[in-house]
């Protein structure tokens, strides 16, 4: 059988924050925007990473060339993960962007982010990038909550678990699910409120929620403002971000065909 | 340190990241690395630990390959019908005539977590490049257990090496905080799997013990090596107790554990332990096979991994 795309993986970016790439290239048919992926951090980077890998095969097979990336102390990217810093992961975002439109020549392009890569994208969008459509896939708006989230979820998996003694706790971070979060990183993360997409020039948007307990007034506020070119959809579907009991890792097929019909659509 | 990410395999579709050294160590005498897929966790596995890994053993003056198996993380699936355990052990041979090829590797040390520890082990049996076998929470016997029954296994575990020595648990019981009924159906479990499961298991238990013993006598330094919370442990002990004493003393093969941590090594601390005791038994495996020469070089010519007894590699 005939692959219907090509895999390069690659690193780029300055030497000393070098980043990991993955471009996922169409063979045949090849569209005018690209698209690159914003993933989630920490465990979550873990567990959603099937499924971003196979909605980006899915966007490769509908024209359109994509590049997943790590931001830097992520992944396969240069650098500690203790001194990971959401101001450099917003560079990354713009270096992945000139990345991607440098090898495919396209000059539109989609962001597609998820939880924290979703709020990454939206401040990306309103500060440095001004991508032509955005997918928000159960953005964290609310900063605090999110941390709350990560520290309740920590809790939890100590249950069967032999606890750390006091003396093996780290004072300079936190320790989620085996990610450093560091002091700071946890201020910034805090502070996560993005910009309304309203005020930017993105043309199209589209939010997709999974998350029932996600606060969906504040989501309206911050990316709904655009009329007719803003599109929520609520899909009853894991949350694919959180760990298993079995540690497998989920991908929810509506999901992704959702994101590939609406970019294909906007992107006719 | 350098990493360069590369693309290679018999239709150059398998995904890796390869970690040089920043100064070789004069050539061809230290082993390669290659970090096997624990489970269908892409290449950086849980915690990033095989990045962490990688960059420190390149430190030490390692060749490192970390990759994923077709149909894991970044490498697309296969198209032929090849079943996992083969098309595992043969993409882990390729990715030694890879490093052979490109980095003049000639020795290796396969390093794998879960189920990339029964691929580092099925991989070592037929190819004599392999000088060391690391075997990270080995799961040694074809698992049934899953989704709650899984569950009800690392509570039974817990309850039973640690809670039971632990006095705020003891103190919950007694003041009535304590979950009883997952108490009871914890220490159910650990019951019912006693009587039947040794028999179950035996003869694939034989095997692996005639195995290890192949490995022992053509050199291969074997390293188990587990979280003392994983309730494979347990498996292994009760299996193997008395042919590991055997093998230990031959000096080839060592179980070490680390203390207090879990299946996925999933804090910081525990992967800091990790990290350190891997370095510490790889540069040990390096010294004790650093001849550079394969022993039996002459009767273990490398073949495709197809005739091996062993189960289900993942």
């Amino acid at each position: 059988m005939k692959p219907a795309e090509r895999i390069v993986p690659f690193y780029f970016g300055p030497p000393d924050k070098r980043l990991f790439g993955c471009c996922h290239e169409p063979l045949e048919r090849h569209r005018k925007c690209a698209v690159v992926v914003c993933q989630p951090i920490g465990h979550e980077y873990i567990n959603s990473h099937r499924a971003l890998r196979q909605l980006a095969s899915r966007l490769s097979y509908a024209g359109f060339p994509v590049l997943r990336f790590d931001y830097c102390g992520c992944g396969d990217s240069a650098g500690d993960g203790k001194e990971a810093r959401v101001s450099q992961w917003l560079e990354d975002i713009s270096e992945a962007i000139s990345e991607v439109r440098r090898r495919t020549g396209a000059f539109q392009v989609c962001l597609i982010g998820l939880r924290v890569g979703a709020a990454l994208a939206m401040m990306s969008a309103a500060e440095l990038s001004n991508p032509d459509s955005l997918v928000l896939w159960d953005p964290v708006v609310n900063g605090k909550s999110y941390l709350e989230g990560l520290l309740r979820l920590q809790k939890e998996m100590l249950r069967f678990r032999p606890k750390p003694s006091s003396a093996q706790q780290p004072l300079d971070y936190v320790d989620v699910l085996g990610f450093p979060l560091s002091r700071f990183l946890q201020a910034e993360l805090k502070n996560i409120r993005p910009p309304a997409i309203g005020g930017t020039l993105v043309k199209n948007v589209l939010v997709i929620q999974t998350d029932r307990t996600a606060d969906e007034a504040s989501l309206q506020k911050h990316a709904g403002p655009l009329g007719s070119c803003f599109e929520y959809r609520h899909l009853d579907a894991p949350q694919i971000w959180l760990p298993t009991a079995d540690g497998s890792l989920v991908v929810p097929s509506q999901v992704l065909e959702s994101i590939v019909s609406w970019t294909s659509w906007v992107h006719a | 340190m350098r990493e360069e990410a590369v693309l290679f395999g018999e239709v150059r579709s398998l995904v890796g990241i390869v970690t040089d050294p920043a100064v070789r160590d004069g050539g061809l005498r230290r082993p390669g690395v290659i970090l096997l897929n624990p489970g269908i966790v892409h290449r950086v596995a849980p915690g990033r630990v095989y990045v962490r890994m990688a960059r420190a053993l390149a430190a030490m003056g390692f060749v490192v390959l970390r990759f994923d198996f077709s149909g894991i993380g970044d490498s697309p699936v296969r198209h032929d019908n090849l079943p996992f355990e083969r098309s595992a052990a043969r993409e882990t041979q390729e990715a030694m005539h890879f490093l052979q090829a490109t980095r003049r590797v000639e020795r290796f040390i396969l390093l794998g977590g879960c189920s990339g520890a029964r691929v580092s082990l099925r991989t070592a049996y037929c190819d004599p490049r392999v000088v060391g076998a690391f075997l990270i929470n080995l799961e040694i016997s074809e698992d049934d257990d899953q989704g709650t029954e899984q569950i009800g296994r690392t509570a039974a575990f817990y309850y039973w090496n640690f809670a039971l020595f632990d006095l705020k648990s003891w103190g919950k019981v007694l003041t009535g905080k304590a979950d009883y009924r997952k108490i009871f159906r914890a220490l159910g479990f650990q019951a019912r799997r006693r009587f039947p499961y040794a028999r179950k298991m035996a003869p694939e238990f034989i095997q692996l013990s005639a195995n290890l013993r192949m490995l022992a006598d053509r050199g291969v330094c074997v390293t188990f090596l587990y979280a003392q919370s994983d309730p494979r442990l347990n498996d292994l002990n009760e299996a193997l107790s008395r042919e590991l004493r055997e093998l230990r003393e031959l000096a080839k093969v060592r179980v070490e554990i680390i203390p207090r941590s879990d299946h996925t090594f999933s804090s910081l601390h525990d992967q800091d332990k990790l990290l350190r005791k891997t370095c510490e038994l790889i540069e040990g495996i390096a010294s004790s096979t650093s001849c550079g020469t394969i022993a039996q070089e002459r009767d273990w010519l490398p073949h495709p991994c197809e005739i091996l007894p062993q189960g289900d590699g993942n």
